[in-house]
C-alpha cells in the first residue's frame, strides 16, 4: 500500500504535464470548441509520446494509464482518452488514430465524437461489439456541453469474445471516473480560489462557514472519488470496485456542479469564465456507461448478486 | 502508488480472521449493551484470551509486551475488530493510545505498574476529556489539579465519559495552569477511579444504554506520580497520542458489515430485486468504500512515520457519511421492522446518530478541512 506516486510515476506525469501544457489546456479547448473538433494534433503527440501504450507497458500499467487519463481530462484534452488508454488495450485491441466511440449497445443516446469517429465499441451486458463507422451512421445533435455529440447506429457490427463485455464495461467505468476526477479537481480548485478572492461585505466569501462546510464536503467527495478510482485501476478494474468508483465519482459530479456554480455566482455562468469548460463536460461523463443509477445498481449486483 | 496489501499484512489478516471467526461465532454485539455488565463481561473474558494468544498488542514494541508489528497490522487488527462490533469493548482504547502514551511519556514506574495489566487484558481505561463547558472547545476545560505537597488535588466534572461506570482508570485532562493559559495549562493524570472523591453517575442514553457517564471530582487527592509527562504539557501529549484516533475506530468496516446483513434481509424479504432499493444499497456501499480508502490513505502516512496531516479530517468526515447512509437505508428499506429492538436497522440507526459527535464533531472536521486543506480564510 503506497499512496504516494513513485519516482517513475512522477516522471511519467511530469512528462505528460509538459506535453499537455503545450498542446492542451483551456485556451486550446476554446479554440477547438468553436469548431467542435477532435484534437488530432494532441492525439498524435500523445501517441508519439507512448502514452497510449502505458496500459501494457512493463514499466507502467493500468494505474499509470488511468492517471494519464485523469491529467488529459483535467487539461481538457479533446481526445478519446478512455478508449485509447484503457478500454482498447484492456481488450487487447489496437488503438486506431482519431476518435473512438464508446457506447452502450442498443442505446441511441448521443455519444462523444460520434460524427467524426470511424471506430466504435458497443458495450452490452453480455456481449461487446466493434463497428467501423461510416458518415451515414451518425446523426449530430446540437449540444452546448463541450463535446461534439452525435447519435450513432452502426450498420455493421462484429461481436467480440463474450469475455470482453465485462472488461469493457469495467474499464469504461474506471476511465470515465478518472476523467471526471481530473475535471472535478480543476473545478474545485478554481472555486476555492474564487472563494478566497471574492469579497462581499468587506470579507472574502470563503470566510463564511456556510460556504466553507460545503467546499470541505466537496473535497471529501472528490478525494474519495479520486482514490477509489486509482485503487480500482491498480486492482485491474474488478466489477465491484469499478462500479463503486464510478458511482462515487458521478454522485460527486452532481454535487460539485451545483456547489461550484452556486458559489461562483453569475460570473460562473459566463463563457468568459473557465468554470464551465469543466462543469459542462462533466455532465456528459456523468451520463456514460450507465450513469449514476447504473453504477449504483452494478455495485449491488456485483456485491450481493442481485440482478441489475 | 499501489494499493495492494503486502503478503505479510495479508497473512496477518488471514491468521487473525481464522482466529476470530470461531472465537466469535456465537457472539453478536448487542449495541445496547455497550458499557453494560453483559457486554463487558464477555469483553473481559475475550480480551484475556486475545492477550494470551498475542492478538491484543501485536503492534506494541516487544520490550513492552508487544509483537513489534507495524502500523498496517495495527490497523488491520482494528478493522477486523470493529467489523465484528469491537469485542474488545473499551480495551481498544488501551491498546490504541493509552498504552502507547504511557510508553512514550511515562516514567519507568508508570510503565512497570500500568502496562502489564493492559497487555494481559485485565484493565479498563476511560477517557476524561469532555466537560459540561468544554467539548468541541476542549481547551476550555476547567477541571483543576492544584499542587498540594507531594501530590495534586482534583476538583471538577467530566461528562460523556463512556465506560467510566466499569473502568479502573481514567486518562484525565485537568488544568494545572490558569484558564487563560488555554492549551498551555493542561496536564494528563492517570487517575485510579477508586480514588476517594471520585464519583461516577450514569446518564441514560439511547445510543448505547450505558455509554454516557458523568465523573465528579471532589477534592480527589492523587500523588504527583500519577501525572503523565510534564506539568502543563498535556495538550501536546494528547495531540500526539490521539493523532490517529480520528480514524482509530474504523466505523465504515462495521457499517459495511451491517449493510451486508441488510442486503440479506432484503433478499429474504424479496426486496433486493427492486431497482430503487438496489440504487440505495449501491450508494451506501460506495460511501463505506470511500471512507475505507480515505482512512487507508491516513494509515499509509502513519506507516511511513510522517507527521499526521489534515487528511485524517476528510477520512473521518467520510466515515460519518457512510454510517449515516447505512442507518438511513435501514430505516428506508426495513420500514417499521427497523424499529424492532435489536434488529440490524435499529442498531445501525441509533449508532449512526452518534457518528458525527463522538471523537470530534462532523462540523469540526469540516472546519479543519476548510482551514488546513483548502486554506480558506478565517471567519
Amino acid at each position: 500500500m503506497d499512496f504516494e506516486p513513485s519516482d517513475t510515476q512522477r516522471a511519467l506525469l511530469d512528462a505528460l504535464d509538459a506535453l499537455l501544457r503545450r498542446h492542451a489546456g483551456p485556451a486550446r479547448s476554446r479554440e477547438l470548441a468553436v469548431r467542435g473538433e477532435y484534437d488530432h494534433a494532441l492525439d498524435a503527440k500523445l501517441r508519439a509520446g507512448g502514452f497510449f501504450e502505458l496500459f501494457a507497458d512493463a514499466d507502467a500499467g493500468p494505474l499509470e494509464a488511468a492517471l494519464a487519463v485523469e491529467r488529459i481530462a483535467a487539461e481538457l484534452g479533446a481526445v478519446s482518452a478512455v478508449p485509447h488508454l484503457l478500454v482498447l488495450p484492456a481488450l487487447g485491441l489496437p488503438s486506431p488514430e482519431g476518435p473512438v466511440v464508446l457506447a452502450v449497445r442498443d442505446d441511441a443516446s448521443p455519444v462523444r465524437y460520434g460524427a467524426a469517429a470511424r471506430r466504435a465499441l458497443l458495450v452490452g451486458p453480455d456481449r461487446c461489439a466493434a463497428a467501423e463507422l461510416v458518415p451515414d451512421d451518425a446523426t449530430p445533435v446540437p449540444s452546448a456541453y463541450g463535446y461534439p455529440l452525435a447519435r450513432v447506429s452502426p450498420a455493421g457490427t462484429t461481436d467480440l469474445d463474450p469475455g470482453t463485455a465485462a472488461a469493457a464495461a469495467n474499464w469504461w467505468r474506471v476511465g470515465v471516473s478518472a476523467e471526471a476526477v481530473g475535471m472535478m479537481r480543476k473545478a474545485l480548485d478554481l472555486t476555492v480560489r474564487y472563494a478566497k478572492d471574492r469579497t462581499v461585505f468587506r470579507r472574502p466569501i470563503g470566510s463564511f462557514q456556510a460556504l466553507q462546510h460545503r467546499l470541505a464536503e466537496l473535497s471529501v467527495h472528490v478525494e474519495g472519488a479520486r482514490w477509489l478510482t486509482y485503487e480500482a485501476a491498480d486492482h485491474g478494474a474488478p466489477a465491484e470496485a469499478s462500479a463503486v468508483a464510478a458511482a462515487h465519482t458521478m454522485a460527486a459530479v452532481r454535487r460539485l456542479t451545483r456547489e461550484t456554480h452556486q458559489i461562483m455566482g453569475a460570473v460562473g455562468l459566463t463563457r468568459e469564465h473557465d468554470l464551465h469548460l469543466w462543469t459542462l463536460r462533466l455532465q456528459q461523463l456523468a451520463a456514460e456507461a450507465g450513469g449514476l443509477r447504473g453504477h449504483r445498481r452494478a455495485v449491488t449486483a456485483s456485491r450481493w448478486g442481485a440482478a441489475a | 502508488m499501489e494499493f495492494a496489501f503486502t503478503e505479510a499484512d495479508a497473512a496477518f489478516r488471514s491468521d487473525l480472521v481464522a482466529y476470530l471467526e470461531p472465537e466469535l461465532a456465537h457472539w453478536t454485539r448487542s449495541e445496547f449493551g455497550l458499557g453494560s455488565a453483559v457486554f463487558t463481561d464477555f469483553s473481559r473474558e475475550f480480551v484475556r484470551t486475545l492477550a494470551a494468544k498475542g492478538w491484543l498488542t501485536p503492534h506494541w514494541p516487544v520490550e513492552y509486551g508487544g509483537g513489534g508489528q507495524g502500523a498496517w497490522q495495527h490497523f488491520v487488527l482494528g478493522e477486523e475488530m470493529w467489523m465484528r462490533g469491537e469485542p474488545r469493548g473499551p480495551q481498544y482504547m488501551n491498546v490504541n493510545w493509552v498504552g502507547p502514551a504511557i510508553i512514550k511519556y511515562g516514567t519507568e514506574e508508570q510503565k512497570r505498574t500500568l502496562l502489564p495489566p493492559i497487555t494481559r487484558g485485565e484493565v479498563f481505561w476511560c477517557q476524561g476529556f469532555s466537560e459540561p463547558e468544554a467539548g468541541t472547545d476542549l481547551a476550555a476545560l476547567r477541571t483543576r489539579a492544584v499542587r498540594d505537597g507531594d501530590g495534586y488535588v482534583l476538583n471538577g466534572q467530566k461528562i460523556w465519559t463512556s465506560y467510566a461506570n466499569e473502568a479502573d482508570y481514567c486518562f484525565l485532562l485537568a488544568r494545572t495552569g490558569t484558564v487563560a493559559d488555554g492549551r498551555d495549562g493542561i496536564s494528563v493524570f492517570l487517575l485510579p477511579l477508586d480514588t476517594p472523591g471520585v464519583e461516577v453517575r450514569r446518564i441514560e442514553g439511547f445510543v448505547g444504554a450505558h455509554s454516557f457517564n458523568e465523573v465528579f471530582l471532589t477534592d480527589a487527592r492523587v500523588p504527583a506520580e500519577s501525572r503523565l509527562g510534564e506539568e502543563n504539557k498535556g495538550w501536546e501529549i494528547v495531540r500526539r497520542t490521539l493523532a490517529y484516533e480520528r480514524v482509530g475506530a474504523p466505523r465504515y468496516a462495521r457499517a459495511a458489515r451491517v449493510l451486508d446483513g441488510l442486503a440479506e434481509w432484503c433478499r429474504n424479504a424479496g426486496l433486493l430485486a427492486d431497482p430503487g432499493i438496489q440504487e440505495q444499497f449501491g450508494n451506501a456501499r460506495v460511501l463505506c468504500e470511500a471512507a475505507r480508502v480515505l482512512v487507508y490513505r491516513v494509515i499509509d502516512e502513519r506507516a511511513k512515520g510522517k507527521e499526521p496531516s489534515p487528511m485524517a479530517y476528510q477520512a473521518r468526515a467520510a466515515m460519518v457519511l457512510a454510517e449515516r447512509a447505512v442507518g438511513d437505508l435501514a430505516l428506508d428499506v426495513m420500514g417499521s421492522e427497523a424499529l424492532v429492538e435489536h434488529s440490524p436497522g435499529d442498531a445501525q440507526f441509533r449508532n449512526s446518530l452518534g457518528a458525527g459527535i463522538a471523537a470530534g464533531s462532523y462540523e469540526t472536521q469540516l472546519n479543519l478541512i476548510s482551514r488546513l486543506i483548502l486554506e480558506l480564510p478565517k471567519g
